[in-house]
């Protein structure tokens, strides 16, 4: 871990790292730009690079800085939640829920009839199993009765996206396209998906003044509630905004996994676990994690960002695995 | 009108079961003094400091300084009692001043009392090492004094003698007592009995019921002791261990 000084660094750091790597991408492509073309194209003097910049990169950064804060604040809350360092935000369900969803807009033919039917079928699907998950924290279910309700839904999620899919074989375009949104990816991310994600930014304003009771949350229940915490308000609140993060970075970029596991737990072997400092570094980092990964993808020539996360998530979290026996 | 001090009770519980484990508990504590909860393993001690502390879901009714507990709202609830249980597991390594400060969270997390808590259990030099990675006695001096930090008159701790060494036990008895004196009212449990004749009020519990109350040279009589542990007490000269 670091000292108090070095651990005040990270953030200024971290937002240093994630604007190097927003305008490399910006710059990075089929048509590679120079730092000056990118400026110009921001500042639309140069209208080849205006219309590169503005219209195919920026909505594809804005969009992967989002999600990839997205799974990290909700990997940090559940992992908080269910004290439990491997927790993540697919845990419950949601992922699940959203690929269920997307899958069906897919495979029904809707997504090919407008671009906005298979996102919002996505968030349907996760906020479908946000709710089957709402439902049983209502009736008081414990931690561990929601984390097994998680891993229940999840195959029951996982079965029907399986269905779905064995039953489109034959059709080579949309199981391909089914297969490619369960990779995750990033590719032709417009405006339009950035407005989609815009919950995300809303959930993480909301996340920030409850830092300090995450903290007291993660101690356990009893000794949360002895410190004066409502615990039951909380514990509701934190399940809305994170099911809400993972369900909105579900739905513009497929399911990514691994980046809710990685950030948080990196950035809390560097600056420990105090939530009041955490979160905003999971926010700036989980962002920037992401960019980078994407950036892989663009310079690998197909890799997929789902791929290219777990590439590095695996290992890791098998690393974890030994390191908590 | 002064209010009658008299009257104003640190704590009562008033026919508190819980289903298995406690059964129709009814018990009175004054502001001021310290008690000990005595009993053999599984008699109930730690679930009667959990419904005291309002913990757990039980019938019956607590009364905390003469307010029903349902009365008090959440945060009200982390300045008027603390409980320190009897185990913590702790996923995360808060740093020992962090978790210390955690006792200030009712109190809008202001920093009053956190050194002084720090200091009456030894922990100053510890202030930024990880809670886990901490000896059990050690972590168990941070939960105590997380419970000072808090400054609520009525502290609950589970067991905060069992894993401390004989000189931070006479610590926390001596500071369980100047708490009082200064209007607090503590109640641990313990299995010590040596240490429970130096309090001034023993309860013992035996499968979920009060056994016996009151001062401990009455209470803890050679025919409870056989009743309750099934053990001989035997009068025998020996080492009495004191601050010095």
């Amino acid at each position: 871990m670091l000292s108090i000084r070095q651990a005040r660094l990270v953030l200024p750091l971290g937002i240093l790292l994630v604007g190097l790597l927003f305008i490399v991408s910006l710059g990075v492509g089929d048509m590679p730009l120079g730092p000056g073309q990118i400026v110009r194209g921001l500042l639309r003097k140069d209208p080849l690079a205006a219309t590169v910049v503005w219209q195919m990169r920026l909505p594809r950064v804005c969009v992967a800085m989002l999600v990839g804060s997205a799974l990290a604040a909700a990997g940090m809350v559940m992992q908080a939640y269910f004290r439990n360092s491997l927790a993540s935000p697919d845990l419950l369900g949601v992922s699940s829920g959203g690929a269920v969803g997307a899958v069906i807009a897919i495979a029904s033919g809707l997504a090919a009839l407008s671009l906005w039917s298979l996102p919002l079928f996505s968030l349907a699907g996760a906020f479908a199993a946000t709710g089957a998950v709402l439902i049983l924290a209502k009736r008081g279910a414990s931690t561990e009765r929601l984390l097994l309700a998680g891993v229940a839904l999840n195959a029951l999620l996982g079965a029907i996206t399986a269905f779905v899919l064995s039953r489109y074989t034959g059709v080579f375009d949309r199981n391909s396209q089914i297969l490619f949104w369960l990779m995750g990816g990033l590719e032709d991310r417009m405006w339009m998906h950035v407005l989609i994600a815009a919950p995300i930014p809303l959930a993480a304003v909301a996340l920030l003044p409850l830092r300090r009771q995450i903290d007291l949350l993660s101690l356990g229940e009893q000794e949360a509630r002895s410190l004066g915490l409502d615990v039951r308000l909380l514990r509701r609140r934190l399940l809305v905004l994170s099911t809400c993060l993972t369900a909105t970075a579900t739905a513009v970029a497929g399911l990514i996994g691994f980046v809710g596991l990685v950030v948080p737990h990196i950035l809390r072997l560097l600056v420990g676990p105090e939530h009041r400092r955490l979160l905003p570094l999971c926010l700036v980092f989980g962002g920037g994690f992401v960019l980078a990964c994407d950036l892989v993808c663009h310079t690998s020539g197909g890799l997929r960002l789902g791929t290219v996360t777990a590439f590095v998530g695996g290992p890791f979290f098998l690393w974890l695995l030994r390191r908590h026996p | 009108m002064a209010a009658p001090q008299t009257s104003l009770k640190a704590l009562e519980l008033r026919g508190i079961s819980v289903p298995g484990r406690l059964s129709e508990v009814t018990l009175s504590l004054e502001r001021g003094v310290v008690a000990g909860l005595i009993g053999p393993n599984g008699s109930g001690k730690s679930t009667l400091l959990q419904a005291a502390a309002g913990l757990l879901a039980a019938t019956g009714s607590v009364l905390w300084q003469n307010r029903p507990l349902e009365t008090i709202p959440s945060l009200e609830r982390g300045r008027c009692t603390a409980w320190v249980p009897q185990e913590s597991h702790f996923e995360f390594g808060f740093p020992v001043r962090s978790v210390v400060a955690q006792g200030r969270y009712a109190h809008g997390d202001d920093s009053r009392g956190i050194e002084a808590a720090m200091e009456a259990m030894k922990l100053t030099s510890l202030a930024q090492r990880p809670v886990n990675r901490l000896s059990g006695g050690e972590r168990h001096r941070v939960l105590l004094a997380r419970a000072l930090a808090t400054a609520a008159p009525l502290q609950l701790w589970d067991e905060p003698l069992a894993s401390l060494d004989v000189r931070h036990v006479l610590e926390v008895v001596s500071l369980a007592r100047r708490l009082a004196a200064g209007g607090a009212t503590v109640i641990m449990s313990l299995h010590d009995l040596r240490i429970a004749n130096r309090l001034d009020i023993a309860v013992v519990i035996l499968d979920g019921r009060i056994r016996a109350l009151g001062p401990p040279r009455e209470v803890l009589t050679p025919a409870l002791l056989q009743a309750v542990f099934g053990v001989k007490a035997v009068t025998a000269p020996g080492m009495t261990l004191e601050l010095p």
